[in-house]
This record gives C-alpha cells, sequence and structure tokens, in this order.
C-alpha cells in the first residue's frame, strides 16, 4: 500500500514536473495607435503579474526568472514610451516601462490564446496644467461631449459621487401602461426621491444625467457618468412584457458576450497589425471597441451591486423576485464604473401599474434602492482598505 | 524501481487516463439544437412530390416564461435562405393559443445569411422600433423568440443580427444593445 502512494507521489510529480520546471517565457512590445499607445506582455502560458503605476513609469512584477524572448526592449520613435528595463529582484522579475512624459493607463486587461497582458497607455496631464482653466472653458455649457472616452483608470478611492439615471425622457416615453402611464415619468420620480435620499443620508455627491422631462441619448447618459468621475451608475426603469400576467422586480447588469468576441478579434489583429501593417485595422474601430468595453473591468463589482439592491426589493416591495440578470444594455456598457439597471415593476402589469401610481410604493422603491447602495458602499469601501 | 512499483505506475496511468476520458465525457455539454425532420409528400400540383421539414417553434405562453414548443411543416424550397424566410413567417404569424412577442404590423423585408461569419441578418420594417412596447423584457423577449428559434432549428445559424429598415439600429426601445449580433440563449427555451 505505501509503495503504491509512493508510486502515485512519484507520478503526480513527473506529471507536474514540466510544468513547474518551464520558464515563463515573455515577449514584449508596443504599438501606437491614434489617441494611445499599445503596450503588451505576451507568453505562451498564463503569468500571475502585480502593476504598480505612476505618472511616469509602468512596472510590471512577475514571479520567478523570466526569459525575453525579444533581443532588445528598445522602444523605437513612440510618443509616449520612453525605454522598458528587465530586472530580477527577491524572486521576482521586474519589466519597468518609462515614459517620455506623465502618462495614464487607459486599460489594463487580460487576452487568452496566447496569453497577453495588455496595457493602454495614454498621455496624462501634468498637475500644474490640470489646475488651469481656459477662459473658454468658464463659458461653455456644463452638457458633456458625446462619444467621449472614459476616463483613465486610476487607484480606486472610496466612493464619493453616485450618477443616477432616470430612464427614458422627452419624446422617448418609455413603456406605458393599460392607464396610460407613462415609464418616463416614474423613473423620473423614483430617480429624484432616490437623489434626496442618498444627499440627505451620507452626504455623497449625486449627478443625475436628467432632473426633468428632457430627452437624453444612450451614449450621453454614459458620458454624463463618465465625465462627472462617477463610482456608481444606478439605472431606474419600469418594465413592460409581450406577457400581460409578467410582474415583478429585476436588477440587471451587463453582458459582454459579444464585445468578449470581439475583443478577440481585435487581439487576432492586433498581432497582425505588427507583422503586416497592410492588415492594420482602422484606429477608429478600435477605439470604438475599446470605447464599448468600458465596463468590462467592473462586472464583478457590478455583478455585486445589483445583488445588494435586488435583495433589498425583494425585501421591502414583497413583489415577485426574478432576480438579477445580464443583458448587453447599450447605456451600461459605456460606464467605466460599477453599473446597474432596475426594472422596477411591470407597467404592462395592471395591477402593478396602479401600484406605480402610489406615492407611497413609489418611496418604498427609491428606499429599497438607497438600501441596496449604501450596503454596496460599504462593501466598496471595505475593499479598498 | 522494482517491478511491483513499475506495475502500480502503469496502473496509475491507465485508470488516470480512463478518468480524464470519463470525465470529458461526463463534462461534455449536449449542444441544444434540433435536427428538423425531412417527409417526402405529394402536393397538390399534379404529380409534383415535395420535401417538408417539420420544424419545432417556441412560442411564450402567459403562464409560463419559458418559450413553448409546437411542430410545424415547411415545403422546403430550392434556396436555403427561402426556408428561412418561411420559418421567420411562421414566427412572425404566431400561434392562436400562444403569445408571440412581435409588434402587429411587424414583417421581414428581407433576410441573408453570411456563410463565412454564420450569422443570419434579419431586416425587418419601420413597425418594429415604431410600434414597440418598450420595456426590457419586451426586448429581450423578442430578441430571443427570434434568435432562439433560428438557431435551435438550423444549426448552421450560430448567431442573428438584426436591422431595422435597412440600417442599424442602436436599439429597440431604448436598452437592449441591438447594433451587435446575438447569440442564442437557450435558458429561454423549456426543457432544452
Amino acid at each position: 500500500m505505501k509503495k503504491s502512494i509512493k508510486a502515485g507521489i512519484f507520478f503526480v510529480t513527473l506529471l507536474a514536473a514540466p510544468i513547474l520546471l518551464t520558464s515563463l517565457a515573455i515577449d514584449i512590445r508596443s504599438f501606437d495607435h491614434e489617441g494611445f499607445t499599445r503596450v503588451v506582455f505576451e507568453a505562451e502560458r498564463s503569468f500571475s503579474y502585480a502593476v504598480q503605476n505612476r505618472p511616469d513609469q509602468l512596472e510590471v512584477r512577475t514571479p520567478g526568472r523570466v526569459e525575453l524572448r525579444t533581443q532588445s526592449l528598445a522602444v523605437q520613435n513612440s510618443p509616449l514610451l520612453e525605454r522598458v528595463t528587465q530586472a530580477y529582484q527577491e524572486g521576482q522579475s521586474i519589466f519597468t516601462v518609462f515614459f517620455k512624459g506623465p502618462v495614464v493607463v487607459k486599460k489594463n486587461f487580460v487576452l487568452e490564446k496566447p496569453f497577453r497582458v495588455v496595457f493602454d497607455l495614454m498621455k496624462g496631464e501634468k498637475p500644474a496644467a490640470a489646475m488651469q482653466k481656459s477662459p473658454e472653458s468658464d463659458k461653455k455649457e456644463a452638457v458633456p461631449a458625446q462619444e467621449s472616452p472614459p476616463p483613465a483608470l486610476s487607484r480606486p478611492k472610496p466612493i464619493e459621487t453616485i450618477c443616477i439615471d432616470a430612464g427614458h425622457g422627452g419624446e422617448d416615453l418609455g413603456a406605458i401602461g393599460r392607464s396610460k402611464l407613462q415609464e418616463k415619468n416614474v423613473t423620473l420620480q423614483i430617480s429624484l426621491k432616490l437623489k434626496k435620499l442618498i444627499e440627505s443620508r451620507t452626504g455623497l455627491r449625486v449627478i443625475m444625467t436628467r432632473n426633468k422631462d428632457s430627452e437624453v441619448s444612450l451614449n450621453t447618459r454614459a458620458s454624463i457618468a463618465n465625465n462627472q468621475r462617477a463610482q456608481m451608475f444606478i439605472s431606474i426603469h419600469a418594465n413592460s412584457s409581450f406577457r400581460k400576467s409578467a410582474y415583478g422586480s429585476e436588477t440587471f447588469f451587463v453582458s459582454l458576450q459579444a464585445t468578449d468576441q470581439e475583443s478577440l478579434e481585435l487581439a487576432q489583429k492586433e498581432n497582425q497589425n505588427l507583422e503586416d501593417p497592410g492588415e492594420a485595422i482602422k484606429n477608429d474601430e478600435l477605439k470604438m471597441i475599446l470605447w464599448n468595453m468600458a465596463q468590462t473591468e467592473h462586472v464583478r463589482e457590478s455583478s455585486k451591486l445589483a445583488e445588494y439592491i435586488q435583495n433589498e426589493l425583494n425585501e421591502l416591495l414583497g413583489t415577485r423576485n426574478r432576480g438579477v440578470k445580464q443583458a448587453p444594455f447599450r447605456v451600461l456598457m459605456r460606464t467605466a464604473m460599477p453599473a446597474v439597471l432596475i426594472e422596477t415593476a411591470f407597467i404592462s402589469n395592471a395591477s402593478e401599474e396602479r401600484k406605480l401610481q402610489s406615492e407611497e410604493f413609489l418611496d418604498k422603491i427609491a428606499f429599497a434602492i438607497y438600501n441596496g447602495v449604501s450596503k454596496f458602499i460599504y462593501y466598496y469601501n471595505n475593499l479598498l482598505k | 524501481m522494482t517491478k511491483k512499483t513499475r506495475m502500480v505506475l502503469a496502473l496509475s496511468v491507465g485508470a488516470l487516463i480512463i478518468i480524464l476520458l470519463l470525465a470529458l465525457l461526463l463534462l461534455r455539454k449536449k449542444a441544444p439544437g434540433y435536427e428538423p425532420e425531412l417527409r417526402n409528400r405529394a402536393v397538390d400540383r399534379g404529380t409534383d412530390i415535395a420535401e417538408f421539414i417539420k420544424v419545432k417553434l417556441f412560442f411564450f405562453s402567459e403562464t409560463s416564461v419559458y418559450l413553448q414548443p409546437i411542430y410545424r411543416e415547411i415545403e422546403v424550397p430550392v434556396i436555403r435562405e427561402e426556408l428561412y424566410k418561411k420559418f421567420v413567417a411562421l414566427l412572425l404569424a404566431g400561434d392562436g393559443g400562444h403569445v408571440t412577442p412581435v409588434p402587429a404590423g411587424v414583417q421581414l423585408r428581407s433576410l441573408y445569411f453570411l456563410s463565412a461569419k454564420e450569422m443570419l441578418v434579419l431586416d425587418f420594417n419601420d413597425q418594429l422600433s415604431g410600434d414597440f412596447p418598450g420595456g426590457t423584457t419586451a426586448e429581450l423577449e423578442f430578441i430571443y423568440f427570434m434568435v432562439d428559434n433560428l438557431c435551435y432549428n438550423f444549426r448552421e445559424i450560430k448567431k442573428v443580427k438584426f436591422l431595422i429598415g435597412g440600417n442599424e439600429n442602436k436599439s429597440l426601445a431604448g436598452h437592449i444593445d441591438l447594433e451587435k449580433p446575438f447569440f442564442p440563449n437557450f435558458d429561454w427555451l423549456q426543457g432544452e
């Protein structure tokens, strides 16, 4: 028996040996796109890494000795990158990308087949310049530019700003109930109640994508949240179904199935770019894909936020729990922060339409969402400690 | 290494391979889908023998959140895309006892299959967005009613893209991103 155990251990070790002994070989390359520079660390297998980001350099650490596949770390004619160095300290390989000026990491994501760690870098602002305001800037209206890029990533900080998005508005009435109740009015009422609750009870800054009956495009809603550096996005809606009997509340966060596929296709193109400039993709297309992926880094937190809110809705409303779900919402995809869309009740259901006309029911909804948001803030801020 | 250890080692390798193969077999998820049944039968056109296929259509009901199956027969045309058109026409026509998640007056303008992308493009008339009742659930109901039915019955279709009036639309009623193609989500189908 003992012999068979020994033989088993020997066998497992034999199997594991090639994995344990294979040294990691990394290829580092960079490519300049219009408006940003992409740095890619590529390896034949996945590897763990830690990132330390400063305005003047990006440091990537990975355990063990790493072999460089490319002979040179030189960076040629890059508007952002100065050079890349490699070092080995205390059992870790350290790659440092030095910048020519202040640079921010706009995106950091991982691609598979082959395994790649990708950093998209953008020119950052000098601190002094950032403080200065041009006289023209004061004259401009506070309306955010449409299609503006998502904000550059920075170290996460405790939640200070929340964006509430009252669904539909203006000529976009949203769903309409049998007794002509309009979704756009319900969402605005709940949103204003929620804003009041959050501001009065937490002192946090709350911004609204609309605070009156006005039409705001889906892209502009996301832009408002991104430009105002909101750290949470809550979109409020009332639901409708072809099945008149459908009822209950549900909370959604984004699903990125199609976007994931696009990112894979983009990754393949990224390789072609380096090998065959004739196959270079259009910068606009690339920028659009990145913009569409703004939510990718926040999906886990969005799921948690959805869970907290849905639990509170179940408890306070006593309606049918339709649960937390995922779908490719246009307004959520472009937000660069934890983001959810709440379908409070079915306006297409006669009984729930009546409830949505009651001030008391709307108060309950706002309070349930507020409770969920409070719990998420506590959870999120604790993560940062 | 003794003869006994070598034997144990060989047995361990054999056992491990068998376990891995079994695990692979068990973990392999059966791809949902339906192979429409082909039937030959005479039609009222003299002596013609036409080919028919039996398709499985899914509709909503008021009592269930899932799509319910019913069977219909379609005469098989020479061109594959014409078969898809007939199939979509059945979906749009609906079924008396079930809920059809399509606004009244919606018609298919055209349809084409991009075989390299395994993608079916459906182009509906303007009534689709103009008369859409709104609501996230209604949007999802329409989208997956079309996508699941098509991908379930025709395995060569892996994804479906929607156009309205010949153009890409941002969404049907302000929720779901309609510019990207949709992969099936068979969780909507009852018993599949």
